[in-house]
């Protein structure tokens, strides 16, 4: 039964990554990012880790979903849809290739070093005053750090606004 | 090798099977009470509510043909709209449209799931139940602004903005107003918080709490005095105003069903819950409380005007804020003087 679930979270979660990347209109993106990030969710509360679950969809969806379809419509509000004729340039493309590539190795890497076992061990599941001791102690930089994926998302989304303000006379995304 | 053919159900066993899923008690949790007809019938109680009590304040009658005191108007009006026709303006995503409406239907329902209306009345009695309330509210700004988005409208566009600033801005003061009640009680699951309030409801040691939570409710619900969102003079109808028959109706239920929602986590959080005295069952106190939450908000809004939208911001993000950690503080010092015994799980 598990398997079944997890098999078809993870089919959903890497085919609305791949439409929100393909999706003509950049609004269909965010909306599938949105399911995609949701689909993560559903994979933690499979690992019985229900409090960062609750977080993933609190964060992820509630606000940086909304910041950057917020940015999306302030920016392309005639349109709604960025149209970047050109591409990526060469720099562009090859930066790209460049983080995939490490990306891809981590990936790997990971799934290669990691014990198989069937199902979360008995000793994932902590107890939540237990958690929040533990984040408030021994993992209390860990947290600060996280804090500042907030910030991170509205430089972003900012950036993501002033390319597009300033698009005309020195070529937009380059 | 022989083949031995299973043989088929009668119809007597298919009977007994459904028989025994209909009158499960899961089954009966999910569906009857405090499930799905328990929050539709409740969100239709409340519009018919808040005209009645809206008419009293201002001196009319309300609704009075349809049924006794006019209580089958909310199937009069759903069945109106049901026949109206459905008109979407130019270039605007109907299919996004319907969507989000019925998306946001689903959002607004999702918080029934931890709350609990009784003594293990509860159809997920979960540890993280707070979190998952605020979780499932924090995803409300992206549906409605994809409704003004899609909708193509200026009005629609206008009203949306508005609402996700506002809500965006109250949660902070939401999620930090309940903080008290968290480190009291050293717990998120929502029926504990209530079994931790049989002797005194955290309205009294938790007042500054409940006024910061009260009024961010306020906030999320876009209820008067923070109706900016659908300021009828300015914007028609906010982000709802393209929304038509069907999809219109799906909306302007889901806001009533948040609103009885919120009324009931209002009545968990702060106001002890089902309990109350034996005379009556639990179930009973705890709807009681919540339609006095919910008529309180309808007399707010028949009492207040509008905020303006720059008073509205700085509310939150400074005097709501500093009352929440006020509270904060407050809380503190009273677990660190050794008071909040009684309260602890």
């Amino acid at each position: 039964m598990a398997d079944v679930v997890f098999l078809a979270l993870s089919g959903l979660i890497i085919a609305s990554a791949i439409l929100a990347l393909e999706a003509r209109e950049l609004i269909y993106g965010a909306i599938w990012l949105a399911i995609s990030l949701m689909g993560v969710a559903g994979v933690f509360i499979l690992l019985g880790a229900e409090y960062v679950a609750m977080f993933q969809v609190a964060v992820y969806v509630g606000a940086v979903v909304v910041l950057i379809m917020f940015t999306i419509m302030l920016v392309h509000r005639e349109s709604g849809r960025i149209v970047d004729e050109e591409g990526p340039g060469r720099l562009g493309r090859a930066g790209a290739f460049v983080a995939g590539l490490v990306a891809l190795t981590v990936a790997v890497a990971t799934i290669l070093l990691t014990p198989v076992s069937p199902a979360a061990p008995e000793f994932y599941r902590v107890a939540l005053p237990e958690l929040g001791r533990l984040l408030a102690s021994s993992y209390s930089i860990a947290l600060v750090i996280l804090g500042l994926l907030i910030g991170a998302t509205v430089i972003g989304a900012l950036t993501l606004a002033k390319v597009e303000r300033e698009g005309e006379p020195d070529g937009t995304v380059e | 090798m022989v083949n031995e053919l299973q043989p088929l159900p009668t119809v007597q066993e298919i009977v007994t099977l459904a028989l025994s899923i209909i009158t499960s008690r899961t089954f009966l949790e999910i569906i009857v009470f405090p499930g799905f007809l328990n929050v539709m019938l409740g969100a239709a109680f409340l519009t018919w509510l808040e005209r009645k009590v809206i008419a009293r304040v201002q001196l009319r009658i309300g609704p009075l043909y349809a049924g006794m005191w006019g209580i089958l108007q909310p199937i009069a009006d759903g069945v109106k709209l049901m026949f109206k026709e459905m008109i979407f303006p130019e270039r605007a995503d109907a299919k996004l449209l319907m969507l989000c409406a019925l998306g946001l239907m689903l959002l607004a329902a999702a918080p029934v799931v931890p709350i609990p209306f009784g003594d293990g009345l509860v159809i997920a009695d979960m540890d993280v139940g707070l979190i998952y309330v605020f979780a499932v509210i924090s995803l409300f700004p992206t549906v409605i602004l994809l409704i003004g988005w899609g909708s193509n409208s200026k009005y629609s566009f206008l009203g949306a903005l508005r609402s996700l600033f506002q809500q965006v801005a109250y949660e902070i003061p939401m999620w930090l107003s309940v903080l008290g009640i968290i480190m009291l009680t050293g717990t998120l699951n929502l029926a504990k918080i209530v079994e931790a309030q049989q002797k005194v409801w955290f309205v009294v040691p938790q007042i500054l709490g409940f006024v910061v939570f009260f009024t961010a409710v306020l906030a999320e619900l876009e209820r008067t005095p923070f109706d900016l969102p659908e300021a009828e003079p300015e914007l028609v109808m906010g982000w709802m105003t393209e929304l038509t028959g069907v999809a219109f109706m799906v909306g302007f239920l889901a806001m009533y069903t948040k609103l009885y929602l919120m009324s009931a986590l209002i009545t968990a959080l702060f106001l002890g819950g089902w309990s109350g005295p034996a005379i009556l069952p639990q179930p009973v106190w705890f709807l009681l409380k919540t339609f006095l939450v919910a008529s309180s908000v309808v007399i707010i809004r028949g009492s207040f005007p509008r905020v303006r939208v720059d008073i509205l911001l700085r509310s939150a993000w400074t005097r709501l804020l500093l009352v929440a950690f006020a509270n904060i503080f407050v809380t503190v010092g009273v677990i660190w003087l050794g008071l909040g015994g009684i309260w602890r799980i």
